[in-house]
């Protein structure tokens, strides 16, 4: 036995316990600082309504929703007769959100694909890495692209007058929205366990067909959700819009036209506006407007994942109880 | 009702050479099958198919269509084992015809009148066809994928070669430390390349506390109710409130309501807001890899949560949590539309040359410019500006986000690497 | 008998599930007292009872009294005071990501201690009962997450030695160790016992034969018997009893 030495009593007279201590209420202050800072995200999100609101809520009497969701005339300047109509508006927004998708998702969740099942170590640590440095470029500098480099492409393949229209937003908010739909998509393939691939290969399926009989299906939420979050994200894109899709306020009948956005319409005119007026306050209904869809998106969205999750719990809940 | 016969055919790989017999059951059949087999093999040859079709005696065997049960002998296959399958085939015609003799006692195997079992045979190491089709698909997946992947990376990198080569005449140190010139349609970009650094820092300083100490209490303190899934749903909604409407708030709320004017606190503030969500799950992230059997260990001994965060959870995901944060900013620091109302002018006038004034133009409670807006408004509302300028600012933007992203980035390989447990 | 800790109708529920059931027991000062009992019949929830480590299980619902020297611990204002009481020891080892010195220094400098000398003695007599000092007197700023399993259970030992414990729990303490560091963990405790009580949760049933002197038997959240270990083991009263120490079922 190495020598131990016998040492006092321990317990509420021992040198050590009775030492400056922590007092259970500095430990309590601090517990609730960081609880304040935790209920900050409610707090943000119900102020961003709050003021959003406030500065639109004076010209709700006088605004006609009838006219305002569903014509297509935006004559905000009109000396004559001021209109607010602004279907043109949230059809170019609808339109330019659909294109985006339609070019974003099939490449994305084919990169999503491509990263998650066909590539390992080095490589997928570089690819991953490309596709975080593409989401940081400013949205701005896409907006420059679309001007100065695809807006000449478009001009010259197509022969179109004007090279910022419809088309040319479309596939620069879909570069934009690639990143976020890689990276979902891929977090929701990761999620399927091995155990799944693993069975698939012992039937003899191909990649393929795991892929596209085993994968999707399991990770169609978080799939979903990768899809939803896209679409919020070109809903709410404003520069990039703002610099190619033209300034025509109009509804959309090819892809050549040039279009504005409910994002760029309010970019573009509050500058313009005179603090308090009529039409300062109608962008900022746009503004309650744009909330709200992305509001709805996002809360679609987390259903959709949250979907995944409760339907395990509820099943795994059913066994349980057995 | 006569019964039924068995004919049973083996055909020879070379010069389809063909035997045939006829007997009265099905056990019969295969012993035939085998006794052929051994011929032909005995004779140096190679068999290709035996099959036995099962008729009324007087009518004629048809070998056209599928027949009824299709096995598969690979002489080279691999092990005893197998099934017949074309995956996994017998190792021998005797093997075959034991397993199928078994199959028929059990009664698996029936063979009705018009029905019959084809028994293919290979004698290769390659792939039987369906293995090919099957290893084809495999490969044009991958290419089709490959492409994908490729259609999307070149593309990007073109245009941001392209990018670069049309701004290299303008671009030197004097474009970058210079302040803009002759309205703006000369000189550098430096005051603008200052503000947006302002920007950054000032939204950093408000929400790296914030935004950390929120992460903390989500996943240190925050029980399992309905109360924090709602935060964490506002977390998930404030990330997705575009950016214009984060650009209204900051008016409505820090421009006007806080009486800050348009100012580079009120810019910074409402940048803050937006990247704060962005900034909580990743700190989140961060904090939830810490084991719980340190907290554990560390309550055990007296430790009050507090002391056990600033300890042992903190100090062993700082790193991950200064990754994010710096990402984050870096992101917003390049949003455009959140200070288009709340901050960002374009000319700004009384810039100095050189010294403090130069390195720092701005006062808390000024406006001032940003790099970002200024590519905006040069491209957009400036006449007379040379393309090399407005490239050159596009570079220049670009640039400063790749080289900070990729510096977090790094740093976030590295610290991954020196795991501490 | 000396009482030390007293358990006064302690029931203990984790939502519907009863983990402990009108739980009534003495355990006396500086002893080692035993607890065995097939898994799931409230051995852990008993430990954490003591120490009040089970307010971190939300779900959980305490009932009855648990005293230390007559003071009631459920009701204590200061909890931290009391676990820095009470040293426990967990199933699987724990090294924290920190130096071993500062792995047995964290618990004296959150009370503040701070002074280095003093440290220094403190962290070296840890080291030395829990039988660790001799393989990592010469590498004391290792992270101690880089030690075997069983250091580091030894460290885990030195750290609930080091904030004077005059209750020390181990809750099958062995289950991720090598036999002879069991053996050894065995003997630091026949040692410690002279002054520190002991309690000593385990799933092997001849552990608590060779080193406790009293011994309970827990089943299915209720106490069936405590007594003399020896008599626990050579004639217990209860028939459960008897058929669990003969390994007849658990």
């Amino acid at each position: 036995m190495n020598g131990v030495e016998t040492a006092p009593v321990g317990g509420s007279t021992s040198p050590v316990a009775n030492r400056r201590g922590v007092s259970v209420l500095s430990e309590r202050l601090i517990e609730w600082i960081i609880r304040l800072c935790g209920w900050s995200a409610i707090f943000f999100v119900l102020a961003i309504f709050f003021f959003v609101f406030r500065e639109a809520a004076p010209v709700f009497g006088e605004l006609d929703f009838k006219e305002f969701f569903t014509s297509p005339n935006w004559r905000p300047t009109s000396e004559v007769r001021p209109q607010y109509g602004i279907l043109a508006l949230l059809t170019g927004s609808l339109a330019l959100t659909g294109i985006a998708m339609l070019v974003a998702v099939p490449f994305g969740l084919g990169a999503a694909v491509f990263v998650s099942e066909f590539c390992s170590g080095k490589v997928k640590e570089t690819l991953k890495i490309l596709v975080e440095l593409l989401a940081a470029i400013p949205s701005v500098v896409w907006g420059f692209v679309g001007l100065m480099v695809l807006a000449p492409l478009i001009m010259r393949s197509t022969g179109a007058p004007v090279g910022v229209n419809l088309l040319n937003g479309g596939i620069i908010v879909a570069l934009i929205s690639l990143p976020l739909i890689v990276s979902i998509g891929e977090d929701a393939l990761k999620a399927v366990p091995d155990s799944y691939r693993e069975a698939a290969i012992s039937l003899g399926a191909s990649r393929w067909e795991i892929i596209y009989r085993v994968l999707f299906p399991a990770a169609k939420n978080g799939l979903l959700a990768a899809l939803l979050l896209g679409i919020g994200r070109s809903i709410g894109e404003t520069m990039a819009v703002l610099m190619c899709t033209g300034h025509a306020v109009q509804i959309p009948h090819s892809l050549l036209d040039p279009i504005r956005t409910l994002t760029a319409t309010i970019a573009a005119e509050l500058g313009e506006t005179v603090e308090g007026d009529t039409h300062y306050r109608v962008l900022f209904v746009i503004g309650v407007v744009l909330f709200a869809i992305t509001f709805v998106v996002n809360l679609v969205a987390d259903i959709v994942v949250k979907g995944v999750r409760s339907e395990r719990t509820v099943r795994f809940l059913r066994k349980a109880r057995q | 009702m006569a019964s039924p016969e068995y004919v049973v055919l083996a055909v020879e790989a070379e010069k389809g050479g063909e035997h045939r017999e006829t007997v009265a059951t099905l056990e019969d059949a295969l012993d035939t099958v085998r006794h052929l087999a051994v011929e032909i093999v005995e004779g140096g040859r190679k068999p290709l198919r035996f099959e036995i079709a099962c008729t009324t005696p007087g009518v004629k065997v048809r070998s056209r269509g599928t027949p009824r049960y299709r096995f598969f002998v690979n002489a080279r296959g691999e092990g005893a084992g197998g099934d017949g399958s074309e995956l996994d085939p017998w190792a021998a015609p005797d093997t075959a015809a034991e397993q199928l003799a078994a199959h028929h006692r059990k009664g698996v195997l029936e063979l009705r009148e018009g029905q019959r079992i084809r028994l293919v045979h290979h004698d290769t190491f390659g792939a039987t066809s369906l293995e090919r089709r099957k290893k084809a698909a495999e490969g044009l997946a991958r290419v089709v994928f490959s492409f994908v992947v490729a259609a999307m990376i070149i593309p990007v990198l073109a245009i941001i070669g392209y990018l670069f080569y049309r701004a290299w005449p303008v671009l030197s140190w004097s474009f970058i430390f210079r302040n803009p010139e002759a309205y703006m349609t000369a000189g550098g970009i430096w005051a603008p390349l200052v503000g947006t650094f302002y920007l950054a820092i000032i939204s950093l300083l408000i929400d790296a506390p914030i935004g950390i100490l929120a992460a903390i209490y989500l996943n240190e303190y925050a029980p399992d109710n309905w109360f924090t899934r709602t935060i964490n749903l506002a977390v998930l909604n404030l990330a997705g409130v575009p950016s214009i409407v984060h650009g209204l708030f900051g008016f409505g709320a820090f421009v006007l309501f806080a009486r800050m004017g348009k100012s580079v606190l009120a810019a910074s503030c409402t940048l803050a807001v937006m990247s704060l969500p962005v900034i909580v799950t990743s700190a989140r992230e961060a904090l939830a890899s810490v084991p719980m059997s340190f907290r554990e260990a560390c309550w055990n001994m007296g430790a009050t949560r507090w002391q056990t965060i600033r300890t042992i959870v903190l100090p062993n995901s700082m790193s991950g949590i200064l990754t994010g944060v710096i990402f984050e900013i870096c992101r917003t620091a390049g949003e455009t539309a959140p200070i288009l109302f709340t901050g960002a002018v374009f000319y700004y006038s009384g810039l100095a040359e050189s010294g403090v004034d130069w390195l720092l133009p701005y006062g808390l409670f000024d406006t001032c410019m940003a790099l970002q807006y200024h590519l905006f408004a040069l491209t957009t509302q400036v006449r007379g500006v040379s393309e090399e300028i407005q490239f050159g600012t596009a570079a220049v933007l670009i640039a400063l986000t790749l080289c900070i992203n990729s510096v977090s980035i790094s740093l976030r390989v590295y610290l991954r690497s020196r795991k501490k447990w | 008998m000396d009482t030390h800790v007293v358990f006064d109708n302690l029931t203990v529920a984790y939502g519907d599930q009863v983990a402990l059931q009108d739980l009534s027991l003495e355990i006396p000062r500086n002893q080692i007292f035993g607890v065995i009992g097939p898994s799931n019949s409230g051995k852990t929830t008993f430990l954490k009872c003591i120490n009040r480590t089970i307010e971190f299980i939300p779900s959980a619902r305490v009932s009855g009294t648990v005293a230390i020297d007559g003071l009631d611990v459920l009701s204590m204002k200061n909890v931290y005071a009391l676990r820095r009481r009470i040293g426990m020891v967990f199933p699987l080892p724990v090294g924290l990501p920190l130096s071993i010195y500062d792995n047995v220094a964290y618990a004296p400098r959150r009370a503040g201690v701070g002074d280095r000398g003093e440290l220094d003695t403190l962290v070296e007599r840890c080291l030395k009962q829990a039988m660790l000092w001799d393989e990592v007197k010469d590498r004391m700023h290792m992270l101690g997450t880089k030690l075997s399993g069983g250091q580091q259970q030894r460290l885990t030992l030195a750290r609930a030695l080091s904030h004077r414990p005059e209750i020390l729990c181990l809750d099958e303490f062995s289950i991720a160790i090598d036999p002879v560091t069991t053996m050894k963990i065995e003997d630091v405790l026949l040692e410690l016992k002279e002054y520190i009580t002991i309690v000593l949760v385990t799933n092997l049933v001849q552990q608590a034969r060779r080193i406790a002197d009293r011994t309970a038997f827990f089943n299915n959240a209720h106490l069936v018997e405590v007594g003399e270990t020896e008599t626990i083991f050579a004639s217990p009263a209860n028939e459960m009893t008897h058929a669990y120490v003969n390994g007849d079922f658990g």
